[in-house]
């Protein structure tokens, strides 16, 4: 069963496109949504959970609709927004703990959870003291609370790095890990840095100006694209040689040579080149690309037609 | 189990919850529970509860002064508070407490979440909007209930205490509890929806504040020229724009009496049937709710 489909989405605000006939088909585990800030990231949040009605298209979530089965989506979600939520002369318990009543918790087990969670997020003696005296780091872990306490099925987390310093970052990223594999809850978790999304996520779905540009699993999109970087004692330039030759994709210089893994298996070609030459082997070493290798030359290719 | 068990007893790791959950009446009613607290500050810092409970006292004066009058002093019983009078104009102060509360709570209630943009978080749950500005508007209306029955309850045990036979009072006048009831229950209505829409429109909370509190200034006023100077039914009708009068009105109706007030008295002049006030005051009140609900449905998030 697919956790989120989306057919030919669209939604339009006077004089703005925000979301252009997009087709989302993802299956549940930790879904990175990417796209630069106005992409559409939140709109398309806001719609799967209902808050916004969409213009056109149809959506489903843990296969219900959208637009007619709104109110049970909502009881299995969980959702986390960009921006500040919080009342800031609540204590996280008492706000947390309210919401997970509204969530249909009775009020005991509202209470527990709420220890609970506010414990896996990382907030211990301060949950009992008034929001607006914490750090931001400290609101996004209430933020995320709030969304786990009813134990939903799948949480929507819009930009949960937001304003958060790198190691914020990194507990916050660490968290959303942890969600997703040990809770076993599915998360929808939007940024627009790649670097975070691929350390987390399974599987990805970027858009850009509402359009879909790519979905799929984050292996798909690093898969064949990585290089060998081969280290010898002797003309790395050489060896690129004699591999172009062979047929590789290959460049060298100084010690180290670059090999492409995109055709056939060079392990065999990269030995027997350097047995010729005699060159020592020092070191082979398999580069995985990231997502940023991947988009970064559309990337600069689209500033620089813009320019 | 037994590499957790001799683990750290404080990390039991993530647990499901498999209990029970609640269907939407119960979410609702948290929801106007959690607000009904707020209303009165309960759960909050003591600078929150300053001015409910100070106008809920202030409400109540009257009636907690006549009491203990009574219980020390022989009143006559032609000199007795009588209940219809209670939150009339003619007495003034109850009924200017009563709006004073709707422009502080109010726009605490509403503007709170407004503020801090916290209605996300109530609209991705398993509540509608309608529901939400619905607990709302019944966790206004049920504090200002109890605003207006409080005072009347110390009022009724004054009164016994002024007559001489306390178990007779109770018997002769039990019929007034009814009427008491009802009036109180449509002064609460009718002011909440004022409230409440109102609130709505600003999460700033001094302009939600002074926009309650304007017209309840204003349009007694307008009502007052149009009632004094213009002397044909259009003029008369200028008696509904009073809120304080509407209440007059219907009140006086529900106990079958007549305010003591002279013959040039606004209320006098228009000389409309008390059964008007009470539709007129239930048409504002309903068209307040449903504005109310419609505001929230539109809103965009």
């Amino acid at each position: 069963m697919p956790l989120i489909e989306t057919y030919a989405l669209t939604k339009q605000y006077p004089g703005v496109t925000a979301l252009n006939a997009l087709d989302i088909n993802v299956e549940p585990g930790i879904i990175g949504l990417v796209g630069a800030n106005g992409a559409g990231k939140s709109t398309l949040i806001k719609i799967l959970l209902g808050l916004l009605p969409a213009t056109r298209g149809k959506a489903r979530v843990l296969d219900m609709d959208v637009e007619t089965e709104g109110r049970a989506i909502r009881g299995l979600v969980g959702y986390m927004p960009e921006h500040d939520c919080l009342p800031p002369d609540l204590s996280a318990t008492e706000f947390v703990a309210h919401l997970a009543e509204v969530s249909g918790l009775p009020r005991t087990a509202a209470r527990e959870r709420t220890a609970e969670t506010l414990r896996h997020v990382g907030l211990f003696e301060e949950r009992y003291r008034e929001i607006g005296g914490y750090s931001t780091g400290m609101k996004q872990r209430v933020k995320l609370a709030q969304a786990l306490v009813h134990d939903p099925r799948l949480i929507f987390l819009d930009e949960p790095t937001n304003g958060l310093d790198p190691a914020g970052r990194e507990e916050m990223l660490d968290l959303v890990r942890r969600t997703g594999r040990e809770f076993g809850i599915a998360v929808l978790m939007s940024s627009h840095l790649l670097g975070e999304i691929e350390r987390v996520c399974d599987s990805l779905v970027v858009i850009d100006a509402g359009r879909l540009v790519r979905q799929g699993a984050v292996a798909e999109f690093t898969a064949g694209l990585g290089s060998l970087e081969v280290e010898v004692e002797g003309d790395a330039a050489a060896l690129a040689e004699a591999l172009t030759k062979r047929g590789f994709e290959a460049r060298g210089e100084g010690f180290l040579a670059h090999v492409g893994l995109n055709g056939d298996d060079p392990y065999d070609a990269i030995r027997d080149c350097i047995v010729e030459l005699e060159l020592g082997l020092v070191r082979l070493e398999q580069r995985r690309q990231t997502l940023e290798d991947i988009f970064r030359p559309d990337a600069d290719e689209a500033v620089a037609e813009r320019v | 189990m037994s590499e957790r068990a001799a683990g750290s007893i404080y990390d039991l790791g993530y647990r499901r919850y498999e209990g029970r959950r609640l269907g939407r009446w119960d979410a609702v009613l948290s929801l106007y529970v959690h607000g009904l607290r707020a209303a009165f500050g309960l759960g909050r810092r003591t600078r929150s509860k300053v001015f409910p409970i100070g106008l809920a006292v202030v409400a109540a004066i009257p009636a907690l002064g006549y009491l203990m009058a009574a219980a020390f002093i022989d009143i006559d019983i032609s000199d007795a508070i009588r209940a219809e009078d209670y939150f009339s104009s003619v007495f003034f102060f109850p009924p200017a407490a009563l709006m004073l509360f709707v422009a502080a709570v109010a726009p605490e209630l509403l503007g709170r979440d407004l503020r801090h943009a916290t209605l996300p978080l109530y609209f991705s749950r398993g509540l509608s909007r309608q529901d939400y500005a619905l607990a709302r508007y019944a966790s206004m209306a049920t504090a200002l209930l109890a605003l207006t029955l409080l005072p009347q309850a110390v009022l009724f045990l004054g009164n016994a205490l002024v007559v001489d036979s306390f178990g007779g009072y109770f018997q002769d006048e039990w019929g007034q509890v009814g009427p008491i009831i009802g009036s109180s229950l449509l002064i609460s209505l009718f002011f909440a929806a004022i409230g409440m829409l109102i609130s709505a429109q600003s999460g700033r909370r001094a302009f939600a504040t002074i926009g309650v509190i304007a017209p309840f200034v204003f349009l007694p006023i307008i009502s007052g020229v149009l009632v004094g100077t213009v002397e044909n039914f259009v003029g008369r009708l200028g008696v509904f724009l009073n809120p304080f009068f509407v209440i007059d009105g219907f009140t006086y109706w529900f106990f079958d009496a007549a305010p003591d007030i002279g013959e040039g008295h606004p209320l006098n002049v228009a000389d409309f049937a008390g059964g008007w006030y009470f539709f007129f005051a239930l048409a504002v009140t309903a068209a307040g709710i449903a504005l109310l609900v419609r505001h929230y449905g539109r809103r965009s998030l």
